[in-house]
């Protein structure tokens, strides 16, 4: 069913709730997500990290991999999602940041809170409230609401991040051939990573400046979420012996 | 005469696109700027405006542009840039809306089967374009020719462009003088110098100053100020064969802001020439090129406005006024002579029914840029060289365009029936029609490696335009051979035409998104 956002409000959705729980059916099922420096730390100890071109807008933005097709999240079991950090664009649905047009003041862009009315995960009987019964609001929503503001700040800084890289010539195409238990091959198309040999011979210059702005270590990050890349092939023919 | 007279400096004459595309290939490769790098200088006349009509390229020109280092977002925000994937040619066999393409794009495996022999018996169901290729559907449909995902230069269908010739040549003058280290003189030349040899050796310029070269490149246009004007190299008319001398061009604005822009140069033929029509984001290039002895230039103007008034407001085509160029249809005996080589039209010229301006200026920057002489005392075999290619690739370009002519069946003027008149074909051309009606036009019968128009080009236009060539039959093992592979070709394209036209945005989708992210350049 195709979005339907709506800037939130404590009248209409008085006694909205929105089930927490992770699973296809609420949509979970998909194969990446976008991330940022921000939780690199706790990203690249559970998944790879890449670069994707946003398909409408052509600009890169790193993102976590779960699976090698569309719609296959190998995080994803009976249990719920099987990882000790889930990125924070999962867990922000199905609110999203928007923002407002107000005319006073020099400020004319506000930010507001809004909720996809059209995802399963929004009903009236089961999961987290969003407001108390006497018009205040949740701890859950509070806690999403800072959620959400720490994704728009952390969405600012991706750009800056990739401008930097691209400057640098530091962004290359890559593609993973995956070669599974069943001797079937796999490739990953579409996904960009870091230019090692370009990073070894940068100029003290621009690593001062990268490190300065502590896009270093966000790079470092990215080379040592390879790692994961195994867990998630593991992750496959694990399933291959279930079949 | 040794190594004593090494080329460090060329002088290029004329700051029109010819001026400018020549000084940025040849500064990208050879360091100018640098120390021990070439010096290249050019002089601009402020008192000449650029012709300015070469507005269609070929997909040659993404490597020109990125040889010589420039981005394709920039060049596609500055020079009201759009992209051409090929030709569609509008009532040139009957006189009627009848239409078909002359895409950029090589069929799959074009060198190893034969798909115009299969398609021959196919020719009722599918056009010949159709059914090789996806970029014909995808034109129909004024679709780009890749997606914003798509890196710089790279393409899903091969595409080359549409510019504005004027915001071009600033651009690329904004390049070379700032990135490339191309000297710039703005000023007039009042007297070509000459060495007793017979050399160039310097130009005199309004200022008084004198400048001085190794080698001197031509580039002012019809004017052909050196090569014409100095050397008194003839000129060597075509009229014979292409009838076209006159052309009347005229810049049209767009409706609105968001009228589709076509992704082909439409060429529409009339009684006596046919009409160019270029798509660029914020107006069209339309222009009538037409033969003086067929038509009055009253006439013609007539012709262009009701095209215009059709396609365009029609206050516009009442009252708009025309600008009217006349060229004598042809090139120069040889295009370098001395240390003097002519680039653009000052070289020669022909009707632009295939876009070749801009790429003959291309291919002789590129060949200049390549075999740069690196002394005088070799400068004459490359001259001869040179001299050996262009004039070949002159004469190719000639027996092509009068291809388009020679297959029409149009009889309602004077000027399509003399189009087919024998004496008005090239021989060459007569002895290829006849082998081509038993065999498609193929990489062996074309007689260079690397041949401007190849084989692939020759089949669209000939199928296009109704020409019957025998089809497959039991004798001939390499029909028999490869007719199921053939068959799977044709089905292949028809999946992968599907999957074009649902994944390639609009022209003014691509555009509009070019100038708000860019491309990236991986």
């Amino acid at each position: 069913m195709a979005n339907n956002y709506v800037m939130l409000n404590n009248v209409e959705h008085q006694n909205v709730k929105v089930i927490t729980d992770r699973s296809a059916q609420y949509g979970d099922d998909v194969e990446s997500a976008l991330t940022f420096p921000l939780e690199f730390r706790n990203i690249q100890s559970c998944y790879p990290i890449f670069f994707r071109k946003d398909a409408t807008t052509g600009q890169f933005s790193p993102v976590a991999l779960f699976g090698f097709q569309p719609r296959e999240n190998l995080y994803l079991t009976d249990d719920g999602w099987d990882a000790h950090y889930i990125p924070l664009m999962i867990r922000r649905h199905p609110f999203l940041i928007g923002f407002q047009q107000v005319q006073d003041q020099g400020d004319t862009r506000q930010a507001v809170v809004s909720i996809d009315m059209n995802s399963p995960r929004v009903n009236e009987t089961e999961g987290e409230a969003l407001f108390l019964e006497h018009g205040g609001i949740s701890d859950y929503l509070s806690a999403m609401t800072e959620m959400l503001e720490t994704i728009r700040l952390a969405n600012e800084m991706n750009a800056g991040f990739v401008d930097a890289l691209l400057k640098l010539d530091l962004i290359e195409a890559v593609t993973m051939q995956v070669e599974l238990k069943d001797r079937s091959k796999n490739e990953l198309l579409g996904y960009y990573t870091i230019n090692e040999d370009k990073l070894q011979q940068l100029d003290s210059e621009s690593l001062g400046e990268l490190h300065s702005q502590h896009y270093l270590e966000s790079i470092f990050m990215i080379l040592a979420s390879m790692s994961c890349f195994r867990t998630l092939v593991e992750k496959k023919n694990d399933q291959l012996d279930d079949v | 005469m040794t190594m004593s007279d090494p080329v460090n400096t060329v002088v290029i004459v004329g700051g029109g696109t010819a001026g400018w595309l020549t000084a940025g290939l040849l500064a990208a490769e050879h360091r100018c700027g640098q120390e021990s790098g070439l010096k290249v200088v050019l002089i601009e006349s402020p008192d000449v405006s650029p012709i300015g009509v070469g507005e269609g390229t070929w997909p040659t020109m993404r490597t020109s542009l990125q040889t010589m280092g420039v981005s394709e977002t920039d060049f596609v925000r500055h020079c009201d840039a759009s992209f051409k994937q090929g030709t569609r040619f509008i009532g040139w066999l009957h006189g009627q809306d009848e239409s078909y393409y002359h895409p950029f794009y090589l069929p799959p495996r074009f060198h190893e089967i034969d798909l115009a022999r299969h398609w021959q018996p196919l020719r009722e169901q599918v056009s010949y374009a159709d059914a090789v290729t996806p970029q014909s559907q995808a034109c129909d449909r004024d679709l780009a020719p890749k997606q914003i995902t798509t890196p710089e230069f790279a393409s899903a269908l091969n595409y080359g462009y549409h510019l504005d010739a004027g915001k071009f040549s600033k651009f690329l003058e904004g390049h070379c003088v700032e990135k490339l280290g191309v000297s710039h003189i703005l000023d007039n030349v009042v007297a070509v110098n000459a060495a007793d040899n017979g050399d160039i050796q310097s130009l005199s310029l309004n200022s008084g100053e004198t400048v001085h070269g190794d080698l001197f490149v031509d580039c002012t246009g019809f004017a052909a100020l050196l090569l014409g004007k100095h050397y008194d190299i003839p000129y060597c008319s075509k009229r014979d064969y292409l009838f076209n001398d006159r052309a009347l061009a005229i810049q049209v604005p767009r409706g609105s802001p968001d009228e589709a822009i076509a992704s082909t140069t439409l060429s529409t033929a009339q009684r006596a020439g046919w009409i160019w029509d270029i798509a660029l984001p914020k107006r069209r290039g339309v222009g009538y090129v037409y033969s003086s002895a067929y038509t009055s230039d009253e006439e013609a103007e007539a012709d262009l406005r009701h095209y215009i008034s059709e396609t365009a407001d029609k206050d516009f085509g009442e009252t708009c006024s025309p600008r009217q160029i006349k060229f004598s249809p042809g090139h120069r005996e040889k295009l370098w002579h001395r240390n003097c080589v002519a680039i653009g039209l000052s070289g020669g010229f022909v009707e632009p029914l295939e876009a070749s301006a801009l790429v003959m200026v291309e291919l002789s920057a590129k060949m200049l840029s390549e075999q740069l002489p690196a002394n005088r005392s070799i400068m004459d075999i490359v001259a001869r060289r040179f001299n050996e290619k262009f004039l070949y690739d002159w004469h190719r370009i000639i027996e092509f365009l009068k291809l388009h002519y020679v297959l029409s069946k149009r009889d309602d003027s004077d000027y399509w029936r003399d189009n087919r008149d024998p004496r008005t074909i090239p021989p060459d051309l007569k002895e290829s029609l006849e082998l081509w009606r038993y065999q498609s036009p193929r990489y062996q019968d074309l007689f260079h490696a690397d041949e401007l128009f190849p084989a692939a080009s020759y089949r669209y236009v000939l199928y296009g335009m109704d020409f019957e060539t025998e089809g497959p039959n039991e004798q001939r093992r390499s029909d028999v051979a490869s007719r199921t592979e053939a068959e799977s070709l044709f089905g292949d394209n028809i999946k992968r035409t599907k999957q074009v036209l649902k994944a390639l945005p609009t022209n003014r989708e691509l555009i509009s998104k070019i100038h708000e992210f860019g491309f990236q350049k991986i």
